[in-house]
């Protein structure tokens, strides 16, 4: 949604206007307009008038609803002596309606595991291929248990309350019959206390990057537990451009690179590597 | 004779009702106070939700209707229902309604209404800060009247109930 802009929604990968009465068209004369008072209601409405309560997700430009949709918001930032303090004359609003899809995971598990043990794995996609839908059906399958391995107590550190999608505490979306999730918790502190407290063999954790989140990831790795986590790229090479991540990566700390792509649909499994860039996946495309 | 009966129990009759008027008013004075106390004890736990549970209205107004009793937590569970159904309206719309429909019976004045009434235009707009700072400025200004009202509370209280007994009294003669 964009002020004086058409309203435009994209579904399967294809872009739609959005008509006064309601319909998709594919014609520009036929979208509906966004005035400014529109756009400033909407958001009003998606925070339950209560937007004070997004004040720190505000900063990121991103605020998470109640079924763990994502709302993503810019305009102009205002600044303070410590970095972004808030938006305002908020113009521009991106909806991504958040959604699980069981399964989507079950060709990729056997590759998670070695000896009956889950190996450190780390997501590797660009926005928008499904990295959080893939990374919620994993864990809801280590949590679960699979045909040949059993279940396991996973601890998810849900910063943005996208892969439980909390409400009140309770998750929307299903992960597993022995997951514990810390809710809107910041990455790097969430990890140590989970460890602590809920003593998880499997640490899940969505979009890694921060100098904090690798000391936490080396505490997670150190202390026995598997880490199972996602980030923005597109290959390996991606990963070791990253400042933080390029240790992690020259270390050999993951056993498991999982690549997203979206060529064929959202969600595809372009590749698997091991910790040495060995391909592991017969079904993904070979990159030489 | 019968006439002079009659007249007495005229007299005794609306002595009694004024009376009456006198102490009911009294009460009511009593009952706006507590009211009044209640709601700010209610705002303070607002505020608590707000600024430390980082709670959205309406879980903060939910969680505190159903702590506490009265048309004030009946007013909290009605607005937080009204803001999960989400019916168009901003909340300052949403707020003045429900206020507007507090029961009557409620021993709040006009002044109290219209002052809660307008809690409304603020809430929700822009930071904790502001949130903060809106609900201060409404319990500074509760403070004030439950202090004049405390102030008044004796004095006030005996001249209700001596106006209805002497207004009872002056009618009386007036009448006979």
């Amino acid at each position: 949604m964009r002020v004086h802009a058409p309203l435009l929604m994209i579904c399967n990968n294809r872009e739609y206007y959005i008509t006064p009465s309601g319909q998709l068209s594919r014609q520009v004369e036929e979208a509906y307009l966004i005035s400014r008072q529109e756009l400033k209601e909407t958001m009003e409405h998606m925070s339950n008038y209560s937007l004070y309560a997004f004040e720190e997700e505000m900063k990121q430009g991103f605020i998470t609803i109640q079924g763990g949709h994502r709302i993503g918001i810019a305009g102009k930032t205002i600044i303070d002596e410590h970095g972004i303090r808030t938006m305002k004359f908020i113009s521009f609003i991106n909806v991504r309606l958040s959604h699980q899809v069981k399964g989507c995971a079950s060709a990729i598990m056997p590759f998670l595991y070695k000896k009956g043990d889950i190996l450190h794995t780390l997501i590797i996609s660009p926005p928008r291929c499904g990295k959080t839908t893939l990374l919620r059906d994993v864990i809801r399958q280590i949590s679960n248990g699979t045909k040949n391995e059993p279940g396991l107590t996973v601890g998810v550190i849900d910063e943005r309350s996208e892969i439980g999608a909390c409400y009140q505490g309770i998750p929307q979306n299903e992960l597993g019959i022995r997951t514990d999730i810390l809710d809107c918790c910041p990455k790097a502190r969430g990890m140590m206390m989970m460890i602590r407290t809920m003593s998880p063999r499997v640490i899940a954790v969505d979009e890694i990057g921060s100098r904090e989140d690798l000391e936490a990831i080396e505490y997670v790795i150190n202390c026995g537990c598997k880490l199972i986590a996602t980030v923005h790229g597109s290959s390996i090479d991606d990963i070791r451009q990253k400042p933080v991540l390029r240790k992690l990566v020259q270390e050999k700390r993951f056993e498991r690179y999982l690549i997203l792509n979206n060529k064929v649909r959202i969600g595809n499994v372009s590749q698997i590597y091991d910790s040495r860039g060995n391909q592991l996946y017969p079904n993904g495309e070979s990159y030489d | 004779m019968i006439s002079l009966i009659m007249k007495l129990a005229g007299c005794i009759l609306i002595i009694a009702g004024s009376s009456g008027l006198g102490v009911w008013m009294a009460q009511w004075y009593n009952k706006r106070l507590e009211t009044l106390e209640y709601l700010r004890q209610m705002i303070i736990l607002l505020k608590g939700q707000i600024l430390y549970a980082n709670a959205p209205l309406e879980e903060a107004f939910d969680t505190i209707g159903k702590r506490t009793e009265g048309v004030l937590a009946e007013l909290f569970i009605k607005i937080s229902e009204r803001i999960r159904t989400q019916d168009g309206e901003s909340f300052n719309s949403l707020w003045k309604e429900e206020v507007g429909l507090l029961a009557q019976e409620a021993p709040l004045s006009k002044k109290d209404r219209q002052v809660l009434s307008g809690l409304g235009e603020h809430l929700g707009f822009l930071d904790r800060d502001m949130q903060e700072r809106n609900l201060l400025l409404y319990l500074e200004q509760l403070d004030i009247d439950i202090g004049k009202l405390r102030e008044q509370k004796q004095e006030r209280g005996r001249l209700y109930i001596s106006l209805g007994v002497m207004g009872g009294l002056f009618l009386s003669i007036l009448l006979c």
